[in-house]
């Protein structure tokens, strides 16, 4: 009777000890001494090429290892990179771009002045994942000519004073590969991954999430200083950390603790770059176009303290100048809207809502969101005004952005620290302003000027002094308010690669190319 | 001859059972995606940290015409369907490749995890609960009843991060991520089959914990149930053996509730697999659902759901197959001979609720 309940547990227990075993039986892995193999968290962001890889997550930094623009970025702002010299005629609607003469594709074929042609012609006629609205328009982009094998020449319709940051995200493609392709979206093949960039492919796993490369010996720019990066899958990056399954990794703040004392590790703080906003419906709800009401909000809502209690101390405060106080161009002497609760109900009165029955609500998306949503809520509720927050989800909350469909919206994205044009794109066009990108019902004369002038002025220092003053105005009329910018800590293995940078203009080491290179 | 009748009667009206259920499923396939709010090519925010690429309103237009999803809605579902007929799943938007390679490259590694998972659990619920119910209400019972409960009432998420922090990160008994040593050039099949149970231990391990219990439970009621019934009496009183009594007896009639269960929860099953997959970072069809809706990814979210409930119905149909099988009941009346293979209860007392 007892024997074959014995059985039963028996078999039972043989399972999981076989679970066990199998567990036990793990092969340590032995690396070359010589070589530096630079481990890195993988996932799945699409087959390393302009067409294939994913719209979101670090897809394109998979890219920028293998592919070569014509300029790069660096700490400090824009620096040649294909292009190793330049020559701006007709006031900026002309650029002759002198070429990098040693460049070649990683099978060997030369890189020449056609390829860079041959690029802005294909992604015309098939547009990329990161496709730049200005070369995709005839009427803008007249012509981009070979005048020698290394001199190229681009003939626009106007001046476009981004088109350094514009020419910084096309990859040049290979004419001698792509002239054959027309279905550049299914196009993953070995060809479909050969650049001039300092790694080569050497493997890829849509499922696994992994990703390996090799140095390129050949490559013509600053030598590589890893010999192979791994994209490798991760489940939690401070074990992966900690167990040297990785190398580099963010890592929360509650946590750094485990990192400060080892020698081994390097912490580094990240720019603020990613940054929540909070803007108000001026086209529905008129009230909102009552300049006090939009600093009242400011005065009342406490900044530090959301960085304080949402994102634990990882992030900057928001500046009301609108950009983030990491942007190379940031002023810093601007009004500082300090939380001052008897400020903003003396603008209440002064407004003439005092004692109004003003009651909004406010859509956000989930999580963290929610709860800057609920201190949101407890800062206004002190001068009186009443919100009810709505949570979505992130996509829900953006098409109800795209059709205006909201009062007040919380919203979180990244792209702070580039050029402050997109000040204009969200802060002008009055009622025209399109609803995903500007602030329909808001109109500020001297906001429309001063990004008129900076939509032509391509002087950087002049540039500067415009992007100055617009913070000035900005911080004066608050259009919206940016709550706070998340920064984060990244900790690296330094004795097994020691040349992280960030650029000017993103918050990750990892998708810098330069990173990966000799300086 | 009236038993074949009969027989194929029953079929036939299983068979537009089945075809009606799955109109009915393609139906909310194509619909439920787009009623969603969202769109494919709109991004405005993303997840704290997260790079993303906006598209200005240019771009999303191109987009659409090129998925064409400008066209009137009943002409997109009429391509689908077509398409759908000659086994073309569609192109996904995000991901950029045959919607079918995608979800045939993951659903190995599911159907791997839920399949194993399911099995253990099965075997560990069943001893455990039969041995429970017969040992009803002495210490053993009530020791392996404590400890599973414990267990099933745990979330699944939790026991594996409890395993992965305990005997991956702790003991490094364990891989703490993937289905694979990632760029591994194995030397033989059987050191590839070791990697990959290796690294399938946790997952399954954290499935079947979260599983057993509620096998378990169903084991020990009904076997608790059965074991009280008229016709174990009658069995005894015959002079049978303890174990076919047991085994042929007690434990088949205790089994039935059990392969309704099974069948049913194995949706149920995946959602656990989901989680599974998320926390051990597991390449199976359970993360590519979740990321499939967060970028509003049509083709692809249809295609993961139509597998899904092909899965389920054909999960289902088995269980009816089954049932015929264990329990003669359930075949067509005129089918059921004298004296067939089960001692059936008396008083046509039905088996167990």
């Amino acid at each position: 009777m007892f024997k074959n309940n014995t059985v039963l547990i028996s078999i039972a227990l043989l399972i999981l000890m076989f679970m066990f075993a199998v567990g036990g039986c793990d092969t340590e892995k032995v690396e070359h001494a010589e070589t530096v193999v630079l481990r890195l968290e993988g996932g799945d962001w699409g087959f390393p090429q302009p067409y294939t890889r994913y719209s979101r997550g670090p897809g394109n930094a998979k890219v920028n290892y293998i592919f070569d623009k014509l300029i790069e970025k660096d700490e400090n702002g824009f620096i040649p990179w294909l292009a190793q010299d330049w020559e701006i005629l007709d006031g900026g609607k002309k650029y002759v771009f002198q070429l990098v003469e040693n460049a070649q594709w990683h099978d060997g074929e030369p890189f020449t002045a056609e390829d860079v042609v041959f690029t802005f012609e294909y992604i015309k006629k098939y547009p990329p994942v990161d496709a730049v609205d200005i070369f995709m328009d005839d009427s803008f982009l007249l012509e981009v000519k070979a005048l020698s094998d290394y001199q190229v020449e681009f003939t626009f319709a106007g001046v476009d004073p981004n088109l350094f940051e514009n020419l910084s995200s096309v990859y040049i493609l290979p004419e001698h590969i792509w002239s054959k392709v027309d279905k550049p979206d299914e196009f993953i093949s070995e060809e479909a991954v050969i650049g001039t960039g300092p790694f080569m492919l050497t493997d890829y796993n849509k499922e696994h999430g992994t990703y390996r490369y090799e140095a390129f010996r050949d490559f013509w720019g600053p030598e590589p200083a890893v010999d192979v990066l791994e994209f490798v899958p991760v489940s939690d990056p401070v074990l992966a950390l900690e167990k040297g399954d990785i190398h580099c990794a963010g890592i929360p703040v509650d946590v750094l603790s485990r990192f400060e004392n080892d020698p081994k590790y390097t912490i580094v703080q990240r720019p603020g770059f990613w940054g929540y906003r909070l803007r108000f419906n001026m086209e529905k709800l008129p009230v909102f176009k009552i300049k006090e009401l939009r600093q009242a909000f400011a005065y009342a809502i406490d900044r530090q303290d959301l960085v304080e209690k949402t994102a634990r101390g990882a992030a900057v405060a928001g500046s009301l100048g609108v950009l983030p106080p990491d942007h190379r161009w940031f002023n810093p002497d601007l009004p500082k809207y300090e939380q001052d609760l008897e400020k903003a109900k003396a603008l209440l009165k002064q407004a003439g809502l005092e004692g109004e029955k003003l009651r909004f609500e406010l859509l956000v998306g989930e999580d963290t969101e929610v709860r800057i949503g609920e201190l949101i809520r407890e800062y206004l509720s002190d001068i009186g005004i009443e919100i009810q927050v709505v949570s979505t989800d992130m996509k829900s909350r953006d098409s109800r952005i795209a059709e205006g469909n909201y009062q007040l919206v919380l919203v979180g994205h990244g792209g702070w620290a580039r050029d402050p044009s997109y000040l204009g794109e969200r802060f002008t066009g009055g009622d025209r302003g399109d609803w995903s990108s500007g602030t329909p019902g808001y109109y500020n004369a001297r906001v429309e000027e001063l990004a008129k002038q900076l939509k032509t002025e391509i002087d950087e220092e002049v540039r500067k002094e415009i992007t100055m003053e617009l913070q000035q105005v900005l911080a004066e009329d608050v259009p919206e308010i940016c709550l706070y910018l998340t920064t984060g800590h990244d900790v690296y293995r330094n004795d097994i690669h020691d040349g992280w940078r960030h650029v000017f203009d993103h918050h990750m080491m990892e998708h810098n190319i330069l990173s990966f290179v000799k300086r | 001859m009236g038993v074949s009748i009969a027989s194929i009667k029953q079929s036939i009206f299983r068979v537009l059972e089945y075809a009606l259920a799955f109109l009915v499923i393609i139906s909310l396939n194509f619909a439920l995606p787009r009623m969603m709010p969202g769109d494919p090519f709109l991004h405005l925010s993303g997840e704290v940290d997260e790079v993303l690429t906006f598209y200005s309103q240019k771009q999303v237009q191109y987009f659409r015409e090129y998925y064409g999803l400008d066209r009137p809605i009943h002409e997109q579902f009429l391509t689908y369907l077509k398409e759908l007929a000659v086994g073309d799943l569609g192109f996904s938007y995000y991901y950029k490749e045959k919607v079918s390679t995608i979800i045939l490259d993951r659903l190995p590694w599911t159907v791997f995890l839920v399949v194993s998972a399911m099995a253990l659990s099965l075997i560990l619920g069943i001893a455990l609960g039969s041995y429970s119910a017969w040992r009803r209400n002495q210490w053993q019972d009530q020791v392996l009843y404590t400890v599973l409960i414990v267990f099933s009432e745990i979330p699944a998420f939790l026991v594996g991060l409890a395993l992965l922090i305990g005997l991956a990160a702790g003991l490094g008994w364990f891989p703490l991520a993937g289905a694979a040593t990632p760029f591994a050039g194995y030397s033989s099949v059987w050191e590839k089959i070791v990697d990959i149970l290796h690294h399938a231990a946790l997952p399954i391990l954290t499935l079947t914990l979260a599983r057993t219990g509620g096998i378990y439970l169903l084991v020990r009621n009904s076997l608790g149930t059965v074991l009280t019934k008229d016709y174990m009496v009658t069995a005894r009183a015959k002079g049978l053996k303890e174990f076919r009594i047991r085994y042929l007896h007690a434990l088949r009639n205790a089994l039935m509730p059990l392969f309704t269960r099974v069948a049913i929860q194995l949706g149920a099953l995946l959602g656990g697999a989901i989680l599974a997959e998320n926390v051990f970072s597991y390449p199976g069809l359970g993360l590519l659902m979740r990321s499939a809706v967060v970028v509003r990814d049509y083709p692809l979210i249809q295609g993961i759901f139509l597998v899904l409930a092909v899965g389920v119905m054909a999960a289902n149909m088995l269980a009816d197959l089954a049932y015929k099988y264990i329990d003669p009941r359930t075949r067509p009346a005129a089918g059921l001979k004298p004296g067939a293979a089960l001692p059936l209860p008396a008083g046509g007392e039905k088996g167990d609720a």
